[in-house]
């Protein structure tokens, strides 16, 4: 027995080392003079000044962050009124066939959703750039921000409801005063959600970008077949950074309601 | 709660469905029967049954079961592992971390890591082995690949073993089994949930996700993702790439009709 | 219709899509200022007569009337009737004083008079100093009297309680059911009350509707209910109680077991089948040839004020027996009562044909 639970210490610790090595590693090799990723020569802050003074990449960080803000609050405004039509479909099949068809773009694999964008804003003659990109971040938050209010929507007691329509309360009331703080912790699990996957996204942006319009994770990409170029270490340490804030934020939000195995991996 | 109520919620959400859902998979399947011309024919899919596109079809599909393989045979004993932890909803969340972060900058890690003089070479003349070529072959793209599928893999086998009633365990072993038993007769077919849902989120985006092929495998390795990517970017043959889009499509419909419906939260 | 009459139910079912009818061809009257007790098992129909007055549900067939109005068609949230669930559906994210005022501010009433009304609201409950206390700091007793205050703050002409204190431990049952009765009193409002459990009925109410499949079986004061219950689904439903089969040779005689008793049910047709009923508090013990049956002593229970005795006669009928003697399993007893504690039920006897059998007879003897 003793001898197993040191065994799977040790392995535990190689995940957990396999996982966060290369991430650190990254870091590490942030802080290199040397201009390598492989010869730490000596420390220097250099990388990060370069990072803060290159207007072009601070232009493509704000309009990834400004994507990212837009979709998720359109999105989750569009998820809430999505979750709330589940809820309120009453023919089982047409409720099954909601979600079904909901879960779509979660299991498509990104490849399609961008391909499959880009026929579509070509036929219909949207300019690729900000407003296609802006379009189909929300297209495929939506469906996320849908399964983080339902199960909230769901536990909710209908005769809650009842209650507050038997207080006087309009159907609006019941809306605004009784459902939608109910979920709350649930719109904001689904925002952040939302946030995330905007911020994250690479393939799709990919392909339903324009001449002109980047995201950060595009220009990573481009970057990065170019070869190994310290930059991209600098700016890993603070989106990582960046990322740790948003997680543990999360964490806090949806502590205070649930367990936190709502909390998804993401793609 | 009924009759009078119509159900206004639909009107937003049905019209992203028709929008984003269902009208860029018509038109994937559209494009897919005109070729490079714009003219209307078959020779698509004529041309996907060629030697070139199934050979191609086959090595994807080969590649994304040892990622999946892989995956699964590393992501088990964690998840077991996990669940006997202390705070384990605090080690599971750190594990969840890492695929918040973004997967291209963990494929650059590996273009240091992996590089010529990098660390992993390092190591290699360390033990005797001697320098070797590891960046661009299959090696580094399996291992990758693993790599950033891991936390997906994880996260679903360990909900299922949390699920696990302990009780079944010590009536397995009050009933005689011993602990291999226990695990082969009681625990792995009660987590089998679990381990579909897993193997299905690692599966899919293994069949499709280009940029790792680009950057890890060196264009080694082609994926249906890649080819499709190809198509739509590079060569400019939307209709080939909307073809092989298809046979991705079925095959996404396939696996998940294989493994079954997934459960809530093991997105 | 009485002056008093604040409900009337006219012919009233109500069924779901094909679904056979959960409540079938109702009609009843409630009258203003009385408790009201709807009993029966559960899928009797009970809680959707409650859903139906507060305007939940519509009726399928029928009329409803609120104070001489017809009322099916208006929404629940038109209506002077307040509802206290049986999970008492209070707001988590609203404190105590925003639960109870939630119907006051739907109304826009101003914001010194809500404070005014909550309080007292609070006071009638007795929860005093309990506003700003959130709903998850409250135990189940104290959510049920937030509940009851949101419900009777907004001064509604009748509350509805479904089942409110079925979540309750027993004593703390036992508790509420003299607050909420003392309540209803104190306010002079229709309750009108639904529960499973008949001793809950029988202490609390002015009138018990007894509901079975959807539909009234018997309706009357909980002593006229528990007395002549009028039929065997009533008197087992009500109280434990030893029921067979047996004939009325004439008015005032009975036979059954074999045996000729006198009593006092009158109006039946000659040599007509009857069940019989003897509650197991009117059947007490004595020896075999004192009793006016013969019985043995199956089995026993204590139950704290009584024993609770299970005996059989020679023709294999059981016979319950309240007592505070206690028996000897295995021994032969007999069984005495008097001819007031047997009564007698038609089979198949409607409500209305009960009334005016008792009616001629009680005419014939008074």
């Amino acid at each position: 027995m003793k001898k197993n639970s040191i065994l799977s210490k040790v392995y535990l610790v190689l995940i957990f080392f396999i996982l966060y090595g290369p991430i650190f590693y990254l870091i590490f090799y942030s802080f290199n003079s040397g201009g390598t990723m492989y010869q730490f020569e000596g420390f220097t802050l250099n990388w990060y000044r370069e990072l803060f003074q290159d207007t072009r990449l601070l232009t493509i960080v704000l309009n990834t962050v400004i994507i990212a803000l837009l979709s998720a609050t359109v999105s989750t405004i569009l998820g809430v009124a999505g979750a709330l039509a589940i809820l309120y479909a009453r023919k089982r099949r047409v409720k099954n066939t909601l979600l079904s068809l909901n879960n779509v773009l979660i299991v498509s694999p990104d490849v399609i959703i961008g391909a499959s964008f880009l026929i579509l804003f070509t036929m219909i003659g949207i300019k690729l750039g900000f407003i296609s990109v802006l379009l189909a971040h929300i297209a495929f938050s939506v469906p996320i921000v849908v399964l983080m209010v339902l199960p909230k929507l769901e536990e909710m007691s209908e005769s809650m409801i009842y209650a507050a329509l038997d207080l006087g309360a309009s159907r609006f009331d019941v809306l605004t005063k009784v459902i939608l703080p109910y979920i709350t912790p649930g719109i904001f699990a689904g925002f952040f959600m939302a946030l995330t996957y905007s911020l994250d996204d690479f393939a799709v942006t990919f392909f339903v970008t324009g001449n002109g319009f980047t995201t950060l994770s595009v220009e990573i990409y481009s970057l990065a077949r170019r070869g190994v170029s310290l930059n991209i270490n600098a700016l890993s340490a603070l989106l990582f950074v960046f990322t740790m804030l948003l997680v543990v934020g999360y964490y806090f939000i949806t502590k205070k309601s649930e367990k936190p195995r709502g909390m998804g991996v993401r793609q | 709660m009924k009759n009078r109520s119509r159900n206004f919620y639909l009107i937003p959400y049905v019209i992203w469905i028709a929008l984003f859902v269902i009208a860029p998979l018509f038109l994937v399947l559209y494009y897919s029967f005109f070729n490079i011309e714009g003219e209307f024919t078959l020779s698509n899919y004529q041309k996907f049954f060629t030697p070139v596109y199934l050979k191609m079809t086959f090595s994807s599909f080969w590649y994304a079961f040892l990622i999946t393989l892989f995956t699964l045979l590393i992501a088990y004993p964690t998840a077991y592992l996990l669940t006997k932890t202390k705070h384990k909803q605090l080690w599971l969340l750190l594990i969840i971390v890492p695929s918040w972060i973004n997967l291209l900058l963990k494929a650059y890690a590996f273009l240091g890591i992996f590089g010529t003089y990098g660390a992993a070479n390092s190591i290699l003349e360390v033990i005797g082995i001697g320098s070797q070529q590891i960046l661009f072959t299959d090696f580094s793209f399996i291992f990758v690949s693993v790599y950033i599928f891991l936390p997906f893999m994880i996260l679903p086998i360990f909900n299922a073993l949390d699920e696990l009633n302990p009780s079944l365990l010590y009536a397995s072993s009050d009933l005689g089994a011993s602990q291999w038993t226990t695990f082969t007769r009681v625990i792995f077919p009660l987590t089998l949930d679990g381990v579909k849902a897993g193997c299905q989120i690692v599966f899919i985006p293994a069949l499709s996700l280009f940029m790792l092929t680009r950057l890890i495998a060196g264009n080694r390795v082609i994926t249906l993702g890649t080819a499709i990517e190809q198509h739509f970017l590079v060569t400019q043959d939307w209709g080939m790439g909307s073809t092989i889009a298809v046979f991705l499509i079925l095959a996404m419909v396939l696996i998940m009709i294989f493994t079954g419906t997934r459960k809530k939260g093991v997105l | 219709m009485g002056e008093n009459t604040i409900i009337r139910f006219e012919h009233v079912t109500k069924q779901y899509d094909d679904d056979s009818p959960v409540l079938q061809d109702v009609s009843f009257e409630i009258e203003k200022g009385k408790f009201y007790t709807l009993l029966g098992p559960s899928g009797c129909g009970k809680t959707t007569v409650l859903k139906l007055i507060a305007g939940f549900i519509e009726p399928t067939k029928g009329n409803i009337y609120f104070n001489g109005k017809v009322i099916n068609n208006l929404p629940a949230n038109k209506r002077q009737v307040n509802t206290v669930f049986q999970d008492y559906a209070l707001f988590p994210h609203l404190n105590v004083f925003e639960n109870i005022a939630f119907g006051l501010r739907i109304k826009k009433i101003k914001n010194d008079e809500i404070t005014r009304k909550v309080k007292e609201a609070l006071k009638f409950v007795n929860l005093e100093g309990y506003e700003n206390r959130e709903i998850k700091e409250m135990s189940g007793g104290q959510r049920q009297r937030v509940a009851i205050a949101r419900a009777i703050v907004n001064e509604p002409e009748v509350i509805l309680l479904d089942e409110p204190l079925s979540a309750l431990d027993l004593k703390l049952r036992t508790e509420m059911q003299y607050e909420l009765r003392e309540l209803q009193r104190n306010l002079g409002i229709t309750f009108i009350f639904v529960t499973h459990d008949q001793e809950e009925a029988l202490a609390m109410s002015d009138e018990i509707f007894v509901l079975n499949g959807g539909k009234i079986e018997q309706s009357g004061t909980p002593t006229d209910i528990y007395d002549e219950p009028i039929n065997r689904f009533v008197a087992d439903f009500i109280g434990e109680s030893n029921i067979v089969s047996g004939t009325m040779l004439e008015d005032y005689v009975v036979k059954f077991t074999g045996k000729t008793f006198d009593c006092v049910d009158a109006g039946f047709n000659k040599s007509e089948d009857v069940d019989v009923v003897i509650r197991p508090e009117d059947l007490e013990i004595t020896l075999p040839e004192k009793g006016k049956l013969q019985v043995k002593v199956d089995s026993q229970l204590f139950r704290g004020v009584h024993y609770e005795i299970s005996c059989y006669d020679s023709e294999g009928n059981e016979w319950l027996v309240h007592s505070t003697k206690k028996a000897i399993v295995g021994e032969e007893i007999g069984l005495f009562f008097e001819p007031e504690a047997i009564h007698v039920m038609r089979h198949g006897e409607t409500e209305e044909e009960f009334d005016k059998r008792l009616e001629a007879y009680e005419e014939v003897n008074g």
